[in-house]
């Protein structure tokens, strides 16, 4: 089950962050997203020791916390996706599937000519096409 | 780690046993250990011990006996059957410290090959060890030491040894201790066999043991467990790794399928059992990989072991059992990885993990295990304290769980009573192996290793430059001080996490960290920082209006969850209890915080301040640059990120010339009696109708102020005053300078800008210049155009009096060359100029002024020649003085002209600064006149000069001259200056005497036609023309100089005239050989014949050929030679004579006529005017032009 999604920006500050579940977890996993990006920063800093391809999006797996698994998504623009789920089978197609269509969200929220660059994402269509997404692969 | 004994934590290593000769054994132990591998050794001094062998081997007959299982039954055992286990305590341990994998026999070689009796002794003792090795399969070794290398050797004897010893030739030694060499050698040998018999003793041991596994003679997974333990343990005696390995391996796996399976104990303590072996075993994996440099393998392998126990959680009541065995796996395996040196290592490899189990780059790092370990920590504590919370029998623990100890097995517990003088060990059941546990987890400081564990996960984290990693773990470090009651440490782990969160804008983290220092400060009473971290998280950006119930605020801190109402109420908290007024001091009393009424609270905001959305001042100044007592206009702009209003008592604005501070005061707001302290008697005070800060909206406020002194005004800070004892000073800010604030400049709102004027708010600054004050002395310096070289040049010089008097007033005068070098150029000093320096002051003429600058005039010092110190006598307000500068040029170039004067405001003041007032003026410096002269030899008169034909070679460019010849000098004068000149009079004087007598010069047209004088415009030229005559024959004839006497045109009549002089060039004067002269009458008339005569002059003592050539004219009619050749005598004179009779009237070419001097080569040749004649028509036109020519 998805229990997090979130933007961050080129400067590792949160654009979106929403949780999916109760709200004694949301401190939690504000916790993981941000030591996440500890591990993407490693990732881009060294493409060959972590095995990621040059010129992948996908970062797969971040790291493994005590309950959940934490995936990464890197744009060409420096701004990080991130996934955090409960589920311990999650297979790589379905989280990249998931990611393209995160993507293609995040490209029409910040195509608003209303949208400043760099600042939040406060477009609620926005939060509800992530919503559907989420809903859609947590029934997976 | 340190928890497990040494024997597990370490690989075994071979045991041997020495017999006999005791004083061998301390060189034979050292050379063992040395070995690599290693052996160790257990020494018995002599033969008689053997039974101290036999206890071990008794104790193993009981062991094996238990394990048999038909003697279950035997009550005689000290251990009850029914409490059989897996792996026994004592087993490894046994084996590397008891029971030896061979026993060497060293006996004298005297016994051997000596007395008979002697040989029957050997012959006991070997039957004895033989007896109690042979059950065991424990290898034997005999050793014969010999005294010396030649003791005679028996071989009958000898065969019959190894017959009695049942050994192989090989393994019966012979050592040598007489000789080092061959100690040396024995001991190699020694060590060989022992080595090679260890290693055949263990790989039997292990052969026999699988041999049971591979027959299944029982289905019991324990028994199947212990085989496989033992030939691991076999194999890393024999240092076979890989399968000792494979067979740990094999058995993790059977024991993890007893889990659920296994009836033999009660249900906590089995798994618990079975979970403490699965710990030991997965603990033997690991290290035999991490120190094969297998990093990734081990990681693997942890992963598996932490998946296959992490649902394994057994009872639920008493969870916090499995929380510390989790605990203990990644603690243990964190320590493994520290130790391990395949850490670095297998980083580099580009496959990490396998295809079913993607590793990450965290999990290679001891950092991330230890801070799980810490989690689940976390989690056993938790647990444990809700247990006891809900027990009822706590007090019932301590008494009853003391005597509860480990048991003979691996992962048991049990009793032990005493009985008398026997100790026997219970079996107990799972409420009072709870109790133990609970007894035994109440006495360990959690909280304490949880410290110290995230500390190391800190810092690990740190080093590898995962900072939030770190910052997270600093947070939970943080927070286990706080429940600690230790704020002092807690607070300095929660900056640290609190300083990442803001640099990165990490809103709702900070609000936590926040809300943890909030109340560590109000625990250490420390007022100010509690103000601080209040207000800081009041002006963050949380724009959430979600409200948890109160149910779930245990998952937050302190600050409580981040919402729009939670910044409210601490704004409202803070606010009264900083700014509260005399009649509320005791409500705020309640809020923990015990203060003097009269103690200020006073916070500094700077440009790297997490404060800035508290109070963020903005100022810009209207104009860059203004004059010195006009008014100055600024706006001042406040915003505040406070979700709440927040009104101010009063602002003081602040400036680096404090003279312009000022306060604005609100009108609306009590004048506080500390208030008025405040303001300084000299303070500009105005009054704003309202001073209130709104939410996210810029406080606009216009002044004047008016500076006294010149330079830079700066706004430096904004003091504001909310109350009678709380002040907040923000640092000024310029809005073309001004940064985003780091937490704010993220969120997506609407901004306005600090002023109304968008220039102002893209370019406004905080500071302005404020120009110098005008001078009130004015120093001129009237230039009357560019100086002439020769004449004394006047530069009138005005000291004039504006604001107010001047006092010892002293002019200090410069003259400096504007090329940069001095006014005194050696290589271009020229003869003419007598003077050193081309430009220099001749005098100081103070005419004008009062009398009494006339009197000081005599104070006039002048010290160079370009330089010059003037006395100003005393002025008035009002007054002017003035005086001339005479400066004379005596080349053509440009100086420039410093004037600095410098005089007191104020005479009497003696501490009054001098005032310095400086003028600078370039004048450049032309020649008036611009001389020159040019030549004209006689009229139809040509003299052949020989320096034109062949001209010497060190003569110049210089004109010559025939001797006793009168030639024409035309000297002409051009005004080159931009002014006109007045010409008196021009004339040619001789330098010295000599001239007169070599050369005659006349003034060509007689004195009574000369004009007086001439006036020249700009660019005019004046000419004039003299006659001269050389009398001396020499190279270089000086004629003299040109004198004249000039003076500007409109100037003062009584000026006197300038006179220079322009030295002439010199010529050569020389005799010329040969003269040819034309005679032909002045005019001629059409259609009459006239004699046209060429006269050849011969002055030289020598024969002159000369061969002449007459063109003919169409214009004449001629008669005469047309060429010839004719010699003339020495001092005589040849005439050439021709008739012509002109045929047209007009200006008309006579036949031109070339004569060719055969000696000197050179040829005469008419000038065209002088071989022109004009032809009249008739004679009465020739009476009119004879008249008129007369």
């Amino acid at each position: 089950m998805i229990v997090c999604v979130a933007v961050v920006g080129h400067q590792n500050n949160p654009l979106y962050i929403q949780s999916f579940t109760d709200a004694d977890d949301a401190l939690k996993l504000h916790h993981i997203v941000h030591c996440s990006l500890d591990v993407i920063e490693e990732r881009v800093n060294n493409p060959k020791k972590s095995g990621t391809t040059l010129n992948e999006a996908f970062l797969g797996l971040l790291y493994p916390t005590v309950n959940y698994k934490v995936y990464g998504y890197l744009t060409n623009t420096k701004v990080k996706f991130i996934l955090v789920t409960t589920d311990l089978d999650v297979r790589d197609t379905d989280v990249r599937s998931f990611f393209r269509k995160f993507h293609a969200a995040y490209v029409d929220a910040v195509s608003n000519p209303f949208h400043v660059p760099g600042k939040k994402i406060t477009s609620r269509t926005f939060a509800q096409t992530v919503s559907n997404i989420v809903g859609s692969y947590g029934l997976n | 780690m340190e928890e497990y004994p040494e024997e597990l934590r370490t690989p075994p290593v071979s045991l041997v046993a020495l017999f006999g000769y005791a004083e061998l054994h301390a060189s034979i132990t050292k050379y063992l250990h040395s070995q690599q591998p290693p052996i160790n050794a257990l020494a018995f001094p002599d033969f008689s011990q053997i039974s101290l062998l036999l206890a071990h081997d008794d104790q193993i007959s009981r062991t094996s006996s238990f394990r048999d299982p038909l003697s279950v039954s035997d009550s005689a055992s000290p251990i009850p059957s029914r409490c059989g286990g897996i792996l026994k305590r004592d087993w490894l341990l046994k084996h590397r410290t008891k029971v030896p994998a061979l026993v060497a026999a060293f006996f004298p070689s005297h016994h051997i090959f000596g007395d008979p009796t002697q040989w029957l002794q050997v012959c006991s003792d070997l039957d004895s060890l033989k007896s109690v090795i042979r059950p065991k399969n424990i290898k034997l070794v005999v050793v014969v030491v010999q005294s010396s290398p030649h003791e005679d050797i028996s071989d009958d004897r000898l065969v019959a040894l190894r017959k009695r010893a049942e050994l192989d030739s090989k393994y019966v030694l012979f050592f040598n201790s007489s000789i080092v060499s061959e100690l040396t050698l024995s001991l190699s040998r020694l060590a060989s066999a022992f080595a090679e018999l260890a290693l055949s003793y263990y790989r039997e041991e292990g052969r026999r043991i699988k041999s049971r596994i591979e027959k299944r003679s029982s289905n019991s997974l324990d028994l199947n467990v212990r085989y496989c333990f033992k030939v691991a343990v076999y194999a890393e005696f024999r240092r076979d790794w890989g399968e000792a390995l494979k067979f740990y391996e094999d058995a993790y796996h059977s024991l993890h399928e007893m889990i659920g399976t296994s009836t033999r104990l009660p249900a906590i303590q089995r798994l618990v059992e079975i979970k403490i072996i699965a710990e030991q075993l997965h603990f033997k994996i690991s290290t035999l990989l991490l120190h094969g440099g297998k990093l990734i393998e081990a990681v693997t392998w942890f992963h598996q072991h932490k998946t296959s126990y992490e649902k394994v959680v057994g009872s639920t009541e008493f969870i916090f059992l499995h929380w510390d065995w989790m605990s203990r796996q990644f603690l243990v395996f964190a320590e493994l990885l520290e130790t391990s040196s395949a850490t670095g290592q297998s980083l580099t490899s580009s496959n990490q993990g396998t295809a079913e189990i993607s590793l990450t780059e965290f999990e290679f790092y001891p950092a991330y295990y230890y801070q799980l370990a810490a989690h689940y920590l976390k989690d056993k504590k938790s647990a444990l304290e809700l247990l006891l919370s809900m027990s009822e029998i706590a007090q019932e623990i301590d008494s009853s769980s003391a005597s509860i100890t480990p048991s003979v097995y691996v992962g048991q517990f049990a009793q032990l009573l005493e009985k008398g003088e026997a100790i026997t060990l219970h079996s107990i059941t799972d409420e009072e192996y709870t109790r133990y546990t609970i007894s035994e987890a109440k006495r360990v400081q959690d909280s304490l290793q949880i410290i110290a564990w995230l500390k190391r996960s800190y810092e690990s984290f740190t080093n590898l430059k995962a900072q939030r990693m770190a910052a997270l773990c600093a947070f939970e470090v943080a927070r286990e001080y706080f429940d600690l009651a230790d704020p002092n440490n807690a607070k300095f782990f929660f900056d640290i996490a609190a300083n990442l969160y803001r640099q990165e804008g990490w809103v709702t983290l900070l609000w936590e960290v926040l809300g943890y220092l909030r109340e560590c400060s109000r625990n250490l009473d420390a007022l100010k920082d509690f103000v601080e971290f209040s207000l800081e998280m009041v002006a963050l950006p949380v724009t959430s209006y979600e409200n948890s119930g109160n149910l779930r605020n245990k998952n937050y801190g302190p600050g409580g969850p981040a919402t729009i109402s939670g910044r409210e109420s601490i704004h409202q908290e803070v606010f009264t209890l900083v700014c509260r007024e005399a009649e509320l001091l005791s409500s705020t009393e309640g809020s923990g915080f015990k203060l003097a009424t009269d103690s200020p609270l006073h916070l500094e905001i700077d440009l790297v301040s997490p404060l800035r959305p508290v109070l963020l001042a903005s100022v810009a100044f209207h104009d860059q640059m203004i004059k010195p007592h006009a008014l100055c206009s600024f706006t001042l702009s406040l915003l505040s990120h406070l979700p709440l209003p927040v009104e101010i008592d009063h602002l003081e604005v602040q400036f680096n010339q404090s003279t312009c501070n000022f306060v604005i005061r609100n009108s609306q707001r009590p004048l506080w009696a500390s208030a008025s302290n405040t303001v300084k008697s000299g303070s500009q005070v105005e009054n704003a109708p309202l001073l209130v800060l709104v939410p996210n909206n810029w406080l606009r406020l216009t002044y004047a102020i008016k500076s006294e002194q010149s330079g830079k005004l700066e706004c430096l800070s904004v003091l504001a005053k909310l109350g009678p004892l709380f002040t907040i000073c923000s640092r000024a800010e310029s809005p073309a300078a001004m940064e985003d604030l780091p937490v704010w400049k993220h969120e997506n709102r609407v901004e306005s800008l600090p002023t109304k004027d968008p220039v102002l708010a893209v370019f406004g600054q905080k500071a302005t210049q404020v120009d110098e004050p005008e001078p009130q002395v004015d120093v001129s310096l009237g230039a009357s155009g560019p100086a002439l070289v020769g004449e004394d040049f006047a530069m009138p010089i005005v000291v004039t009096s504006k604001g107010h008097a001047v006092y010892s007033g002293e002019l200090k005068i410069n003259l400096v060359d504007v090329g940069g070098g001095g006014l005194f150029s050696p290589r271009e000093a020229e003869p003419f100029s007598l003077e050193s320096h081309h430009v220099e002051i001749c005098g100081i003429d103070g005419a004008e002024g009062n009398n009494e600058s006339e009197s000081e005039t005599g104070s006039i010092k002048k010290i160079q020649q370009s330089f010059g110190l003037v006395s100003v006598p005393y002025l008035k307000e009002g007054e002017s003085w003035s005086c001339k500068l005479e400066i004379k040029w005596h080349r053509p170039k440009p100086v420039m002209l410093f004037v600095s004067l410098g005089y007191l405001p104020h005479g009497s003041e003696a501490n009054t600064q001098k005032v310095h007032i400086h003028k600078s003026l370039q004048i450049e410096g032309k020649m008036p006149l611009l001389i020159s002269n040019r030549f004209m030899l006689p009229y139809r008169r040509d003299h052949l000069l020989l320096n034109r034909i062949k001209p010497a070679p060190d003569s110049e460019d210089v004109s010559s001259l025939p001797l006793n010849e009168k030639s024409v000098l035309v000297v002409s004068a051009k005004n080159c200056s931009e002014i006109a000149l007045k010409l008196v009079s021009m004339s040619i004087e001789f330098d010295d005497e000599q001239g007169e007598t070599s050369c005659l010069i006349q003034q060509g047209g007689g004195c009574g036609d000369s004009p007086s004088s001439a006036n020249l415009a700009p660019g005019e030229e004046f000419k004039k023309v003299f006659t001269v005559i050389p009398t001396t024959r020499t190279p270089k004839l000086g004629l003299g100089s040109i004198h004249l006497k000039w003076r500007r045109e409109g100037g003062n009549i009584t000026e006197a005239y300038v006179s220079t002089k322009h030295k002439l060039p010199e010529v050569n004067v020389e005799a010329s050989p040969l003269v040819m002269s034309l005679d032909s009458p002045p005019y001629a008339i059409l259609g009459e014949p006239f004699t046209y005569a060429v006269r050849i002059c011969n002055q030289t003592q020598l024969l002159q050929e000369a061969k002449f050539g007459l063109a003919d004219a169409q214009s004449f009619v001629l008669s005469g030679s047309h060429s010839n050749t004719v010699s003339v005598l020495p001092k005589s004179e040849h005439v050439l004579s021709y008739k012509l009779v002109p045929l047209t009237c007009g200006e008309q070419q006579l036949p031109k006529i070339t004569l060719t001097s055969a000696r000197y080569a050179a040829e005469f040749q008419p000038s065209a005017v002088a071989s022109s004649v004009f032809v009249f028509p008739s004679a009465p036109q020739a009476e009119k032009a004879i008249s008129t020519s007369k």
